[in-house]
């Protein structure tokens, strides 16, 4: 016994369900665009274009994988291929990610240097936090935000990226550590004090 | 039993590896856990390390929400039903299922007992230009 069904999805059907299930992170990629390109205006452009390589390659979108993924992933292309040429970041040398943990801080913190550094965090407001962000190179910006605004899986920045895990990794790492400093620095501007406080002489720790 | 003595500035090395949750990956990761459980100020620091991302994630999240405006959602609104009118009629997809009955079991009261089914699902692409 044997029944075939033909489901024929039309190009009309095919958008309505683009517009259902793609369009609701419209405001979530304008964020992450605004964050890449780093002013409104492009951000706009690159959330138009998004959308429109998106909805165009729909059809090789495979239903049941992470529709949200795959949107970051045009996002993050398209920005790389059209958006950043011109801008000439410098890039970052790959030997220079390889050592990136030999050149690592291989000391403990302070416990001073520790509270120090959570209140620091705590009484920033959100522009300081945006700037830091824009402040530290492209390459960690991206993968900082994927990771820890957007809560991607490193493996999953990979794909999005395009590039190996390990470098994945490695730019995590080193753009959270800038991005610390940074606000750290920032912080200090302010007035809130983020190293251990000078100590006087003979005084035991 | 080989006893590998791992140094401080090891295991703090590979502090992304253990907030992301893959020390797994690492070359000596049982020394590494073995090391936390006696050092204590190795085990602070991760515990710091571990609210500094928290709080960074919290920060972040908090600053990084604005709404695309209005006219943005209208705009890639009519872009996408531009696109759909372009090509209309240019693409359709069809999704055949085929279901095919491999095995069914009834029982002497005439009850299903076990049914294996085996179902298909394919995409065709359809270019209805170039059937005109």
């Amino acid at each position: 016994m044997s029944s075939k069904d033909l489901v024929l999805e039309s190009a009309a059907d095919r958008t309505s369900r683009f517009e259902r299930d793609a369009l609701v992170f419209t405001n979530q990629l304008y964020a992450a665009a605004l964050r890449y390109t780093k002013n409104p205006e492009d951000a706009r452009d690159l959330v138009q274009d998004t959308y429109l390589k998106a909805f165009t390659s729909f059809h090789q979108f495979e239903e049941g994988t992470n529709l949200r993924a795959w949107l970051y992933r045009v996002l993050t292309t398209t920005f790389i291929n059209s958006y950043r040429k011109g801008q000439r970041q410098p890039l970052i040398a790959d030997n220079e990610l390889e050592d990136w943990q030999v050149a690592q801080a291989q000391s403990h913190t302070s416990d001073q240097g520790k509270s120090a550094e959570t209140v620091a965090l705590e009484s920033l407001p959100d522009s300081d936090i945006k700037r830091a962000l824009q402040e530290i190179p492209e390459e960690f910006r991206i993968v900082v935000y994927l990771a820890d605004v957007e809560g991607f899986a490193y493996k999953e920045i990979a794909e999005i990226v395009g590039a190996p895990a390990g470098t994945v990794m490695s730019r995590l790492h080193r753009g959270r550590k800038q991005l610390r400093e940074k606000l750290a620095d920032y912080a200090k501007e302010l007035g809130y004090a983020t190293e251990a406080p000078a100590r006087k002489k003979g005084e035991t720790k | 039993m080989s006893f590998i003595e791992i140094q401080c500035g090891e295991v703090l090395s590979s502090v992304i590896f253990i907030i992301e949750g893959e020390l797994e990956t690492v070359p000596n990761a049982a020394q590494i856990n073995t090391h936390l459980t006696t050092c204590v100020p190795c085990a602070a620091e991760i515990e710091h390390e571990r609210l500094m991302h928290q709080m960074l994630q919290d920060v972040l999240k908090r600053s990084c929400d604005e709404q695309a405006p209005e006219d943005l959602h209208q705009s890639i609104h009519r872009t996408i039903r531009e696109q759909m009118g372009a090509s209309a009629g240019a693409t359709e997809v069809v999704t055949q299922f085929s279901m095919t009955e491999i095995a069914i079991e009834i029982d002497e009261f005439g009850n299903i007992e076990r049914r294996e089914i085996q179902i298909e699902q394919t995409h065709i692409q359809h270019f209805i230009d170039d059937e005109d």
